[in-house]
């Protein structure tokens, strides 16, 4: 089960990278959060899977795809400049990265220590719900200003005349 | 170790964050589109968001990993609305999504 989810996520993403259609790469992203949500199913947490769907899957991507379709930007446009040697550059710092990083996390001992144990706890909302409101009130409460914030920012930068 | 690794051992999952993380950045440093470059934003986000909660289940299913999942899905939210608010606004004065047309502040 890991393994499909694992390559769903990762197949989406790639996917997400390769294609030259904005609309099929939205679509490619939903695939991979959705794989991302069966990988925390698998992690014993369906609260953070059914907010993974409904959050990331469901608003986010569609944001993304209303946007797409409102500037009518379905292709990428044909670059002025090349830039050859920046987008080299790039893809060898990403692959750097990535090589090294496998590398680090293959042959860590502490990852392998820490991994041991493995009763799995079913996260219930229950939980969650507890630790949010009597931990954590403050910044729950934080967190609804900063939407409100982030709202209005949203609406003031793309409103013609307020 | 090898078919520890293929079942889903803590190392699995961090190896699939690793690489989601890894094609995000590419897509943001390859590709030219700002929404393609957005997308690869919320895939990096969503790496983080796979190690977060897999640590999370290897501690015994602490509840702070999926409290901090709500903290960050609520930013998330929050930056895809201005980001996306900043790439219609770009759009509306030049008339272009490409990022490397939109490399001053002004012209």
């Amino acid at each position: 089960m890991f393994l499909i989810f694992a390559l769903i996520t990762l197949l989406g993403a790639l996917a997400m990278f390769r294609s030259r259609n904005l609309i099929v790469a939205g679509l490619c992203l939903v695939l991979c959060f959705l794989g991302v949500a069966g990988l925390f199913l698998l992690l014993a947490n369906p609260v953070a899977a059914a907010l993974q769907i409904i959050v990331y899957s469901g608003a986010i991507v569609v944001l993304v795809l209303f946007v797409i379709m409102l500037l009518n930007s379905h292709e990428e446009e044909a670059a002025a400049q090349p830039h050859r040697i920046q987008r080299w550059l790039g893809a060898l710092a990403a692959a750097v990265l990535g090589a090294g990083a496998c590398k680090a996390v293959l042959s860590s001992p502490g990852l392998v220590r820490i991994g041991q144990e493995s009763p799995a706890r079913v996260m219930d909302l229950q939980q969650v719900g507890t630790s949010l409101f009597q931990q954590h009130v403050v910044a729950f409460e934080a967190a609804g200003l900063l939407l409100l914030a982030a709202m209005v920012a949203a609406v003031a930068l793309v409103k013609k005349e307020l | 170790m090898n078919s520890a690794l293929l079942q889903g051992s803590l190392q699995g999952y961090i190896l699939v964050a690793l690489l989601l993380f890894v094609i995000g950045l590419a897509t943001v440093l390859i590709r030219r589109s700002l929404l393609v470059q957005f997308m690869g934003i919320e895939l990096m986000l969503n790496a983080a968001n796979v190690a977060l909660l897999a640590f999370a289940r290897y501690r015994g299913g602490d509840v702070q990993g999926t409290v901090f999942y709500l903290f960050i899905i609520a930013v998330a939210a929050c930056e895809a609305a201005v980001g996306l608010a900043l790439v219609v606004a770009l759009y509306r004065h030049r008339h272009t999504t490409d990022s490397d047309s939109a490399d001053a502040l002004r012209r």
